[in-house]
């Protein structure tokens, strides 16, 4: 599903990430963990066609970038710390833009179920504004998920999440999974470990570890991590 | 890697030094000619013998801002830096032309009606324009982000001289709004000995702006190889 | 499921005008500075004389220009304060869908106010205006404000990305917004006086629509490289 090969990236001269390797078959989810500035964000950034890769290639669902950006871009939802909607529209508004934006055929009763399987139905019509951020999150989960994206790309998406949106979250990633690819990157290693089937630790722009999620136990994970970190 | 070959060569290159004399010969000569050799204008006096400097440095800017934007379009289709450079240096040296441009133009608009400024002075008010259009270039590339300066530069020469025959154009109509008189263009019957004169000056200026160019060019690489020794330094510490 | 590019414009410009609904914040801005411009613009140069006619034309379009600067100043800024930059990067859209849109919605604004400052000045300013001169001075607005629109979507989307955006844009957008204000100026005066000068006038709106064509040329074959790294 991802395919990424020799991938270089540099901010203002400051090197990012130096020749990372890394394959995803459908179906898979994996954690990206690691220190920060290791590299995880643009990675993630980069698959999502948020940014240009300077040095490599990247490769989604057999769409290569940059030419085949656009036939990527459709299948790919993402979502990062922010929901990555409209404050000054409604959760209706909102879901009907990027259902148009993304094609979405039979756009209103999919907006209706999306949310309802978020909790928002009841706020459909009142601004985005007015909702907590755990809620806006909600329905950024919403967003991300209209247009049956086959590659969730998740951006340390628990910060501000409450604790049922977190538990909201865990079940898209766990449902969609089966048939859906899942990249997350994350700072909480114990989700990271019985949420995903596989763990990659990134350090200094390059894979530094990757395990089976049934293969590490959280000392283990944690000792890594404090390892890479130092 | 290339670090090491590019940090270890003193001297300037040999291009930029054939470059720079041939430019220093030629406003030499330009400088002899219309002001000692070429006829004294019958009408205007000694300041007509400005309009060597002033219509050549006028061209030449224009030049320098066609390449400014040809290298823009390099630049977006390659995207490597040596085009970004031609392209920034390109425009600089253009800028600086153009000041160049109302500061002779002044003069003449001095020694020819007694005033400093003329609003109904095409030339005069068309660079006026021209230098707004491009300082803004400046200021678009220092405030852009760091990874987007170059390509934003790139777009911005692009648009600049896309938008310079429409300046010059509409101070033009702006004119006839004012007065209803056709603008004649001067100096389109030149006697040879002042085309002579005339055409020295224009390639001595195109010739220093090709030198500060590639003076320009090499400056800027050495200051990327510099600043990636002094990261490579941090790293090692 | 591949979106239609029809759909998508559709959307992005329903979206910045359901924004504008709710919020009201650039076209009341941009109209109540158009107007106070129009009153400083007035004692500054046209109490000189009682007849305004001949500057009248001047008067409305530089303030429309000045008006248009907030206008494109805040175009993408509900995408950077409400943080959806990425969340709208990442959907398939043609880049050139992007910028269309906000051409669009762009010269929506403009045309609102100038619904509003047209008519003022020219009761403001001019002492006997033909109705048939005001027709062709909408008509004359319609390509004006394409001439505006354009530079600015274009402008404004590099500005997204840089530091002290609302300083840059006015730097950026004056500079190339000369030529359509000297043109739409030149072509309302032909129409606005005691008599309608039609041949001046077609010559104007004839260099209006070159600009505009030169503008769109150039933010056709660059855009690809303003919004995407």
């Amino acid at each position: 599903m991802v395919r990424v090969r020799g991938l270089g990236h540099a901010f203002a001269g400051r090197r990012v990430l130096a020749g990372l390797d890394l394959d995803v078959p459908a179906g898979q989810r994996v954690a990206v963990v690691g220190p920060n500035g290791a590299g995880k964000s643009t990675l993630l950034s980069i698959v999502a066609t948020l940014l240009t890769p300077r040095e490599g290639t990247v490769e989604v669902d057999g769409a290569r970038y940059p030419d085949g950006v656009r036939d990527a871009r459709a299948r790919i939802g993402y979502l990062g710390h922010d929901p990555q909607v409209y404050l000054d529209l409604t959760p209706a508004q909102n879901l009907r833009l990027f259902g148009d934006l993304y094609g979405v055929t039979g756009l209103a009763a999919r907006i209706h179920d999306a949310l309802a399987a978020v909790g928002l139905l009841a706020r459909a019509h009142d601004p985005v504004r007015t909702f907590s951020r755990g809620m806006a999150q909600r329905l950024g989960i919403a967003r991300m998920g209209l247009h049956d994206p086959g590659l969730l790309l998740l951006d340390e998406p628990y910060t501000g999440l409450d604790a049922d949106g977190s538990r909201l979250l865990d079940g898209v990633v766990a449902a969609t999974s089966r048939d859906a690819t899942v990249v997350m990157v994350t700072h909480d290693l114990d989700r990271a470990r019985t949420l995903c089937d596989r763990v990659v630790m990134i350090h200094r722009g390059r894979v530094a570890w990757d395990v089976p999620a049934g293969d590490v136990d959280l000392p283990a994970l944690a000792a890594r991590y404090e390892q890479a970190t130092r | 890697m290339s670090l090491t070959t590019d940090t270890t060569r003193p001297a300037a290159p040999r291009h930029i030094l054939a470059l720079g004399v041939l430019s220093a010969v030629l406003m030499g000569l330009a400088v002899v000619g219309a002001l000692g050799i070429a006829p004294e204008d019958a009408d205007q006096g000694v300041v007509q013998r400005i309009f060597y400097f002033h219509v050549a440095v006028a061209i030449a800017s224009m030049v320098a801002f066609g390449v400014g934007c040809v290298a823009g379009i390099v630049f977006l289709r390659r995207g490597t830096t040596l085009w970004d450079d031609i392209g920034v240096s390109s425009v600089e040296v253009g800028l600086v032309y153009s000041v160049l441009t109302i500061i002779t133009g002044s003069i003449w608009a001095k020694g020819a009606w007694g005033v400093w400024w003329r609003w109904d002075d095409v030339r005069l008010v068309s660079f006026l324009l021209i230098i707004l259009l491009y300082a803004a270039y400046f200021v678009l590339r220092g405030s852009a982000e760091p990874d987007r300066q170059a390509r934003f530069g790139a777009v911005y020469a692009v648009f600049a001289f896309a938008a310079v025959p429409l300046s010059f154009y509409s101070v033009r109509i702006a004119q006839s709004f004012i007065h209803p008189v056709v603008f004649t263009s001067k100096g389109a019957n030149m006697p040879g000995s002042m085309l002579v004169w005339f055409v020295v000056s224009l390639a001595g200026f195109l010739c220093l702006f090709a030198t500060l160019v590639a003076v320009e060019v090499q400056q800027r690489r050495a200051q990327r190889a510099l600043e990636r020794l002094k990261r490579r330094f941090d790293h090692v510490h | 499921m591949s979106a239609s590019r029809g759909r998508q414009l559709r959307a992005l410009v329903r979206k910045d005008l359901q924004l504008e609904a709710r919020t009201r914040e650039t076209v009341t801005a941009m109209a109540l500075f158009a107007l106070v411009a129009m009153v400083v613009f007035q004692f500054a140069v046209g109490q000189r004389s009682d007849d305004a006619t001949g500057v009248a034309g001047g008067i409305i379009w530089a303030t429309i220009a000045l008006a248009a600067v907030l206008g494109v100043g805040r175009t993408w800024v509900p995408e950077r304060e409400q943080r959806v930059l990425h969340g709208v990067l990442v959907a398939p859209v043609p880049r050139l869908v992007m910028l269309i849109a906000r051409v669009i919605v762009l010269w929506l604004f403009l045309l609102a106010i100038e619904v509003l400052i047209v008519p003022l000045g020219v009761v403001f300013f001019v002492h006997d205006a033909s109705p048939e001169g005001l027709a062709l001075v909408a008509g004359l607005c319609a390509v004006a404000n394409l001439a505006i629109a354009v530079p600015g979507a274009l402008l404004a989307s590099m500005s997204v990305f840089s530091r002290a955006r609302e300083l840059v844009i006015p730097v950026l957008l004056l500079p190339a917004l000369v030529p359509v204000v000297i043109a739409a100026a030149g072509g309302t005066h032909a129409v606005l006086g005691p008599e309608v000068q039609m041949a001046e006038f077609l010559g104007y709106c004839r260099f209006l629509a070159v600009c505009a064509a030169v503008f769109c040329l150039v933010a056709y074959a660059t855009f690809d490289h303003v919004l995407d790294d």
